[in-house]
């Protein structure tokens, strides 16, 4: 036709397919954060304890296996628990306000009035998070595995501690899902970020300050699975085939984190709704 | 009436009205249960503690003046008033501001410090109501019983443990009422200071310590036979009477300071 | 220059960007509209009016004093923003009694003046009903219970008839005028044009932070030569009327509407036009049944301006 309809016309090329729609709500929640200087200024700062790690790393081999200097499985185990004060800010910092913003601001029927499920929303958002708290625990934990078996001149650190991969991959991931999905769920609580930030500050020091007060009273460390990064540790230590730190069964601290992933997960699942039911 | 007495009636009626609003609001929320609920779990810990001791689960002894003050210490003073104070305080202006209800406090001929000052007074008031019942409750439950000889000799430790209480949740107050008036992200300026910065003085030298508020509050600190890292916190401890000042001082200090920003800075409320 | 609001030279920046750049104006008693597309920088202005925002450069006062933390001149005056938030948790009743306290006055003087405003916008009823459960035309009707409870003398209203339905809103405008009459001074702000031509012919035009125009409406369009007048014309017999209108040089342009049996024209000299129009039309016996310019409106002077 000679002239041309400019009007309104449906898309009539690709639709990108069902799976992969979670990952435009976590790209863009990434480059959201990526923006804010002072997030970026954090997760650089978390990098310090890699860097002397790498440097301690290279003095082990240069200088032969010096107690000071060792590096074995309790190397990485240290250097995982040691970052997870850096990932409990991280986590506050990238995800308080992940739900809780949408929930002031009423977005959330705007996203499931799009084709996509709550599971889509809910992992997408999982997505933002964990990306972030990968970077400093899982992703500097394997490169300073790969660090150090590229510092020895021969395959025998490998073939000693291959396994050590699995484990600070296992450790690394009980982690980012375990502050992951709490923090979705405190996030899904409240329209202020304010409170899930606390919320999960709360739980992080208060649970230790309630184990530190019973093992005082009760002259005992069995009472460690009351605590969340206790809790954690202990499964560092069992993927690390390490002796337990405290005497609190490591099945216990496996269920309690387990149990903590589950109703954080339920809780997100049950707080993201298009509609409100007024009853 | 005289002009002056006239004028300062009229201020103590907006400074009042101020702390009652401010306290209504901070009240009647998700906070005041999220923090009852913690103060209520303290008081379960008394409650355990002594079952423990009635009924001799362990065998190592503990006194209850042992288990109060292990309480205080790392519950209540470490943890209950700082998250109490940090809570509220960095809320005080930063709600004000996300809620958009700032601006019906800006246009009222009341002068910005008296807002601040009508905040922290709810701030103190609410503190206050949290944390001290909780701590008396406790005291009555580890003392009570047959022996009352133990409840009246440290009743003395008791008194000083509110008194000290109150001094905290000034000190705190003020300093996070500050971050609140004065950062966009004072919750984890806050964290970092209240559980990073106080949470390392154990291991800076000399001086340093003295850079911490709980450094002067343990200092006064009437629980000598708490557990050893309480020691090791402290160090060398600031006379009492140099301590009590001292907090007295920052909190004016942080207060002012948190005045002076309020009336200086321009919050720009989102439309 | 005098004027109750008073603007020298005023600018504000946010960093590299120039929200209010170099305004001066004054407005005095009555009703001032202060118009302008989105972005253009009214709620900065008005901010800056009410001291919630320190000039960057420039001044502005009220009553000749200065506003930014002069705390007394509150006293006088009244804001309602934009912003659509509360304490959720009080009632409307509570909400006035208790920012009038604020004020200073006594709780008898805060409980009459509460129940007088709650009637003032029709709220009397629902004064004992949270903020919370209010339909969004009732929470605007208490944002502007709370602006005037105390009887100020300067009233900044931002985009006061947001969310109001049909009724609520023609019930404002009436209390904008009758405010504006009363001599009080009353500023404002809305995008929408037709609201602010119910409320005044007074305008401050404001475009990417700078004023366009400032005055009543009819005389700054008067002045927009850039743009002919329009003149709609029905009569008797449009075209032989267009034959003899044409030969003069004011008149550009000549368009018929046969359906209307009329004519609309644009005339460089619409003074001139409206001298001459009568004389020609007796001489040729051409009967006038409609006339009027449809451009002489503030429409037309915010397309004409901004645009």
């Amino acid at each position: 036709m000679p002239i041309h309809d400019l009007s309104y016309r449906h898309w009539s090329g690709e639709w990108t397919s069902h799976p992969y729609r979670w990952w435009v709500i976590t790209r863009q929640g990434i480059s959201l954060l990526i923006q804010k200087k002072r997030f970026l200024a954090l997760v650089i700062l978390s990098a310090i304890p890699f860097l002397v790690r790498t440097v301690i790393l290279y003095l082990s081999v240069v200088a032969g296996n010096l107690p000071f200097l060792r590096v074995d499985a309790k190397f990485f185990e240290n250097f995982l628990t040691q970052q997870l004060f850096f990932a409990f800010v991280i986590a506050i910092y990238a995800g308080a306000g992940l739900i809780s913003n949408d929930l002031k601001a009423n977005a959330l029927q705007i996203y499931l009035s799009k084709p996509i499920t709550r599971q889509d929303y809910v992992i997408g958002k999982l997505g933002v998070i964990a990306f972030f708290l990968s970077l400093p625990t899982l992703v500097p934990g394997v490169l300073l595995f790969l660090l150090a078996v590229g510092f020895h001149s021969n395959l025998s650190f490998l073939q000693q501690n291959y396994w050590l991969a699995g484990s600070i991959l296992a450790y690394s991931l009980v982690i980012i899902l375990t502050y992951s999905l709490v923090m979705l769920a405190l996030s899904s609580l409240s329209k202020s970020s304010r409170f899930a930030g606390i919320g999960f500050a709360a739980l992080f020091f208060f649970s230790q300050i309630v184990y530190g007060i019973l093992s005082h009273i009760l002259r005992s460390t069995q009472v460690a699975w009351v605590s969340l990064t206790h809790n954690l540790t202990q499964l560092g230590d069992f993927f690390f085939a390490a002796a337990p730190q405290y005497r609190s069964p490591t099945w216990v601290s496996g269920l309690v984190i387990f149990g903590l992933m589950a109703g954080s997960a339920w809780l997100v699942y049950r707080r993201i709704q298009a509609v409100e039911v007024v009853k | 009436m005289s002009p002056v007495m006239s004028s300062l009636a009229r201020t103590w009626r907006e400074f009042r009205t101020i702390a009652f609003l401010t306290l209504d609001t901070l009240f009647w929320s998700k906070k005041t249960i999220f923090v009852a609920f913690i103060s209520v779990f303290i008081l379960g810990l008394s409650i355990l503690a002594r079952l423990i001791l009635t009924y001799n689960w362990v065998r190592a002894p503990f006194t209850p003046a042992q288990v109060f003050g292990t309480l205080m210490s790392t519950a209540v003073i470490h943890f209950l008033v700082v998250f109490i104070t940090l809570f509220y305080g960095t809320a005080l202006i930063s709600e004000e501001v996300e809620g958009k209800t700032l601006t019906y406090l800006f246009v009222r001929p009341i002068p910005k410090p008296v807002i601040m000052l009508g905040k922290y007074l709810a701030l103190v008031w609410i503190a206050l109501l949290l944390v001290l019942p909780s701590i008396v409750s406790s005291y009555l439950i580890l003392y009570l019983g047959s022996d009352l000889g133990p409840f009246f000799e440290d009743a003395g430790a008791l008194a000083k443990d509110l008194g000290i209480v109150a001094l905290a949740i000034l000190a705190y107050g003020a300093f996070f009422s500050l971050l609140g008036a004065w950062l966009k992200h004072s919750i984890l300026a806050g964290l970092l200071y209240a559980f990073g910065w106080e949470g390392i003085i154990p291991y800076l030298p000399g001086y340093l310590r003295k850079l911490t508020i709980t450094h002067y509050i343990q200092s006064i600190f009437p629980h000598d036979d708490t557990p050893g890292a309480i020691a090791m916190l402290v160090g060398e401890r600031t006379p009492p009477l140099e301590s009590i000042l001292t907090l007295v001082l920052l909190a004016a200090f942080f207060l002012s300071t948190a005045c002076l920003i309020l009336r200086e800075k321009e919050y720009i409320i989102e439309q | 220059m005098t004027g109750i609001v008073e603007a020298s030279g005023l600018s504000k920046w946010y960093g590299q960007v120039i929200a209010v750049n170099k305004v001066s104006f004054a407005v005095g008693p009555g009703v001032t509209g202060l118009l302008g597309p989105n972005g253009a920088g009214k709620s900065t202005l008005m901010k800056l009016i009410t001291g919630q925002l320190r000039p960057s450069q420039g001044q502005v006062t009220l009553f000749g004093q200065r506003i930014w933390n002069n705390y007394g001149l509150f006293m006088r005056i009244g804001l309602c923003p934009e912003q659509d938030s509360f304490y959720e948790r009080m009632t409307g009743a509570e909400f006035l009694a208790a920012l009038l306290r604020i004020h200073g006055f006594s709780e008898a003087e805060a409980g009459r003046r509460t129940t007088s405003a709650l009637e003032l916008v029709d709220l009397a009823a629902a004064g004992d009903k949270k903020i919370g459960a209010y339909s969004k035309g009732m929470r605007q009707r208490i944002k502007l219970a709370q602006a005037v409870a105390h009887d100020p003398e300067v009233l900044v209203l931002d985009e006061p008839l947001a969310g109001m339905d049909p009724v609520a809103r023609r019930e404002t405008i009436r209390l904008v005028r009758g405010w504006g009459k009363a001599g009080k001074c009353v500023i404002v702000s809305s995008h929408i044009l037709h609201e602010i031509e119910a409320m005044t012919p007074t305008i401050l035009l404001i475009h990417n932070g700078q004023v366009l125009a400032e005055g009543d409406v009819h005389q700054i369009r008067d002045l927009i030569d850039k743009h002919p007048h329009h003149i709609f014309i029905r009569c008797s017999e449009p075209r032989r009327l267009a034959e003899i209108l044409v030969r003069f040089s004011d008149v550009l342009s000549v368009r018929f509407q046969p359906e209307a049996n009329a004519l609309t024209l644009e005339s460089a000299q619409p003074d001139e036009f409206y001298q001459r129009l009568p004389d020609l039309l007796l001489r040729h016996e051409i009967d006038l049944e409609e006339i009027s310019s449809p451009d002489d409106n503030l429409q037309a002077v915010f397309h004409y301006l901004v645009k």
